[in-house]
């Protein structure tokens, strides 16, 4: 015989303040085997919790129906506290007042109630076919793979390497770096980015625990939390890296020109090239679509091979795949910059005197193409007035509908630098929208930059033209003054804004990490798990997630070294027992399952039955998440999901719809 | 400085004019306005007109001059980052004024006038050619042009009547 308690919550005011909690909880009182109905201001408070335990104890109960706020919000704290009371914790239903009554229906208060009433009548129905289960433990492996080597891979590495886990930094440049490595300085110290990040760069290639694969792509992944295998491709870099001093005497002698993609194409380098001054590994690295001898012929070209004293250069490496085994994944993959000449009203492309704030950076920094000294590419002279544009790309439902969070300040900085390098020998204007400084110390160095005489436009120009004289021409309406400005800029620099990767995609599908409308991967949860992907043991960090500037990488680069350390410090991770189950007669072996299942969690196996071998379904249960798909496909009604079965769903459709809730009517 | 009203209900009308609401997304960027093919001679200010549309300050609009000084060159279309469109809005301003038999400049009831009379928008003319001769349709032995058909006046009366 069961015995059912229920438990209404008031939520406070959220579920008592349209939903008649003691009308419920009198009701309950009168469905079948509940033994006691109760309700309570909150139920997930102390009190609230002993109130469920005492009852267990002294009315003997076996299960436990609590109407209150998501699942999702406290299943986990009443599933602990029935435990400690001595009752399995899956002997727990809840039943969702909140999301699902009063929220919903917060002008119907008594049609809510009734609702209520069903969902809980549901409730108790469910609640007596649920079955005792176990949580599964499983060991986990104790190294992680990070895949992006920019300061967000760099700083989980290092946190990752220090408190003792081994580390396989993945990178698919030949250097580490990223972004950061391309700036300038940084907003809002004005600190050097390369005196910051290059120390951090050096430290992960010396770091014991830090595997560095550069030139390198995952191109499977295996496997489930705490357990997953991935195969990671070295690309050629015809380079052998222990024999390469980076002397670049190779580069000195290489006759093909490249363009410079660290320097945003603004110079060229050579088909064999060390990816930048700071570049960590420093060795060189031959471009397979420019190198004469590799897109020829073995006769042609291999002056490099001549040149190279310590007999480094091999023109025979091969693409090598390595297997690494991980038990915690974080995706630190970043983002790119908008192309901005997909907005041809500003003549991106058309116009060598309009570049976009990343290219700005190459020629502001000590050691881009000019130096440091801020030039105009089209004539290599020193600017005299100079026009920065905000909200390029972004704040656009033609490209891309939300803010970028990093162009306001990249372009208050760079006016900074502007300033502090031309003197007072340049007119600065901003044409900006809102200007957008929400970080700490940003405020202030908004001040700083409207101090150092910096002319700010409430209006952005519609267009960008060339005058008579050649010269760039545009006019821009300022709606503080109402006054039209003709403007005669001799650099247009552009805040383009960040957007996904170009392969996010592909990202997406390796990972099983799923991507939100902006396209960036997406989060477990926006603001309560905004570390973690719904794939357990995959983590995210920095701009893959969303556009974010260098503190707010950083700190969540951080944050997901300490979520990949929670999972594996245990060396084992308790699994839900809510997953998928194979009745092994009743499975036909039509394989609709393992096609349907988006975790990869369903595998054939073969078995040999009478001679004739023959395939049946097994959940890897690891990797099932119970969403349930398989059991609703399966022709023969051979999987079913723990505590959801046929029986236990209908019958909880059975009591929604006929006002009983035993199995079968009453 | 007398205090302003927003007149929601007159709002409410324009807004049913438009295929959207997007215009209540501007977020006042001022693109419309810089890139006016109208503004500087005209004084139009498209981001005025939704400011003003989307505070409900709108008793003034219909009967304005301005709404009758755009040159329907679509670059606000194009060029809107929140496809605000000032340009529907004062298409809709334009009819809407139509309906409140509020003063249409003159120019315009004449151009539609003459469609109505002749289904042209401009009539031929006479021109000097670069031998200083005055030359016209008949010298040129150019086909004579039709009136329009009765049927071509009554949809172009319908559709007026209906916008």
């Amino acid at each position: 015989m069961t015995r059912i308690g229920v438990y209404v919550c008031h939520c406070g005011l959220n579920i008592a303040g349209v939903v008649d909690v003691e009308k419920v909880a009198e009701y309950a009182k009168g469905l079948p085997d509940v033994v006691v109905a109760k309700h309570y201001t909150y139920m997930c408070s102390e009190p609230g919790q002993h109130m469920i335990q005492d009852d267990i104890e002294a009315q003997n109960l076996d299960r436990i129906v609590i109407a209150t706020c998501s699942p999702r919000m406290h299943e986990e704290t009443f599933r602990r506290a029935v435990a400690e009371a001595g009752l399995n914790p899956y002997l727990t239903e809840i039943v969702n007042l909140r999301e699902h009554v009063s929220w919903a229906h917060t002008h119907e208060p008594e049609k809510a109630t009734e609702k209520a009433k069903a969902l809980v009548r549901m409730g108790v129905a469910h609640a007596r076919l649920l079955e005792p289960l176990e949580k599964r433990k499983v060991s986990v492996e104790k190294g992680v793979l990070v895949v992006g080597g920019g300061i967000a891979g760099i700083q989980t590495s290092l946190d990752l390497a220090d408190a003792g886990f081994k580390v396989h930094l993945v990178e698919k440049s030949p250097s580490i770096g990223g972004r950061m490595s391309q700036l300038d300085k940084t907003f809002p110290t004005l600190d050097c980015s390369a005196c910051i990040l290059t120390p951090k760069m050096v430290d992960v290639a010396k770091h014991l625990n830090i595997t560095l694969l550069t030139n390198a792509e995952v191109t499977n992944v295996k496997g489930f939390v705490g357990n997953y295998e991935a195969s990671i491709l070295k690309k050629p870099t015809y380079v052998d890296a222990e024999k390469c001093v980076g002397c670049e005497l190779c580069t000195k002698v290489c006759p093909v020109k490249v363009p410079d993609r660290f320097n945003e194409n603004l110079t060229e380098k050579r088909a064999i090239s060390i990816y930048s001054t700071q570049a960590v590994p420093k060795i060189a690295t031959i471009n397979p679509d420019y190198c004469l001898r590799l897109k020829y012929n073995k006769g042609v070209c291999g002056k490099c091979q001549d040149a190279c004293e310590a007999k480094a250069i091999d023109f025979e490496q091969k693409p090598e795949t390595v297997q690494v085994k991980v038990g915690g994944i974080v995706l630190a993959v970043g983002s790119e910059v908008f192309n901005a000449s997909k907005m041809v009203e500003l003549g991106y492309g058309r116009f060598k005197n309009v570049i976009s704030s990343i290219e700005f950076e190459r020629i502001s920094d000590a050691s881009g193409p000019t130096g440091g000294k801020i030039v105009s590419p089209k004539d290599g002279k020193t600017p005299k007035t100079i026009v920065f544009i905000q909200c390029v790309g972004s704040r656009d439902k033609r490209f891309h509908d939300y803010c970028c969070r990093v162009g306001c300040m990249v372009t208050l900085k760079q006016a900074i630098l502007a300033r502090e390098k031309i003197h007072e020998n340049v007119r600065i204007y901003v044409c900006y929208v809102d200007l957008r400084a929400f970080g700490k110390g940003y405020d202030e160095f908004y001040r700083s930059a409207r101090d150092k005489d910096i002319d700010f436009i409430a209006g952005l120009p519609s267009e960008i033209h060339s005058a008579q004289d050649g010269s760039l021409c545009f006019d821009v309406y300022d709606k503080g003054t109402n006054k039209l400005l003709e403007v005669h800029p001799d650099l247009v620099v552009l805040g383009t804004g960040l957007v996904p990767n170009n392969d996010l995609g592909n990202i997406s599908a390796l990972f099983h990490a799923s991507r939100s409308a902006d396209g960036f991967l997406l989060e477990a949860h926006p603001k309560l798990r905004p570390l973690e992907t719904a794939m357990g043991g995959v983590f995210l960090a920095g701009a893959c997630q969303g556009p974010k500037d260098i503190p707010d990488t950083v700190a969540q680069a951080s944050g997901a070294a300490a979520k990949a350390i929670d999972l594996l410090s245990s060396g084992e991770i308790e699994l839900e027992p809510l997953k998928a189950v194979v009745d092994k007669d009743s499975c036909s072996g039509c394989r609709i399952c393992e096609s349907i299942c988006p975790f990869v969690a369903v595998e054939m196996k073969p078995e040999v039955v009478d001679g004739n071998e023959r395939f049946r379904a097994e959940v890897i249960e690891a990797m099932c998440q119970g969403c349930g798909l398989c059991s609703s496909a399966c022709p023969t009604g051979a999987i079913k999901i723990q505590q959801y079965s046929s029986k236990q769903v209908l019958t909880q459709v059975q009591a929604a719809l006929t006002e009983t809730c035993t199995e079968g009517g009453k | 400085m007398s205090m302003a009203k927003p007149n929601l209900e007159a709002r409410e009308k324009i807004l049913a004019k438009l295929s959207g609401r997007e215009l209540v997304n501007c977020f006042q960027c001022i693109k419309c306005t810089s890139g006016c093919t109208a503004l500087k001679l005209l004084e139009l200010k498209p981001h005025e007109i939704i400011k003003l549309v989307n505070l409900g300050f709108v008793d003034e609009l219909p009967s304005s001059d301005i709404i009758w000084t755009c040159v329907t060159c679509l670059k606000c279309v194009q060029r809107c980052p929140q496809k605000a469109s000032p340009y529907h809005v004062i298409m809709a301003l334009r009819n809407i004024a139509v309906e409140k038999e509020a003063k249409v400049p003159e120019g315009y009831l004449k151009a539609v006038s003459q469609i109505l009379e002749t289904g042209l928008i401009e009539t031929p003319k006479k021109i000097v050619t670069r031998k200083m001769e005055t030359v016209d349709r008949d010298c040129l032995k150019l086909p004579k042009i039709n009136p329009p058909k009765e049927s071509f006046q009554a949809v172009f009366t319908k559709t007026m009547e209906e916008k």
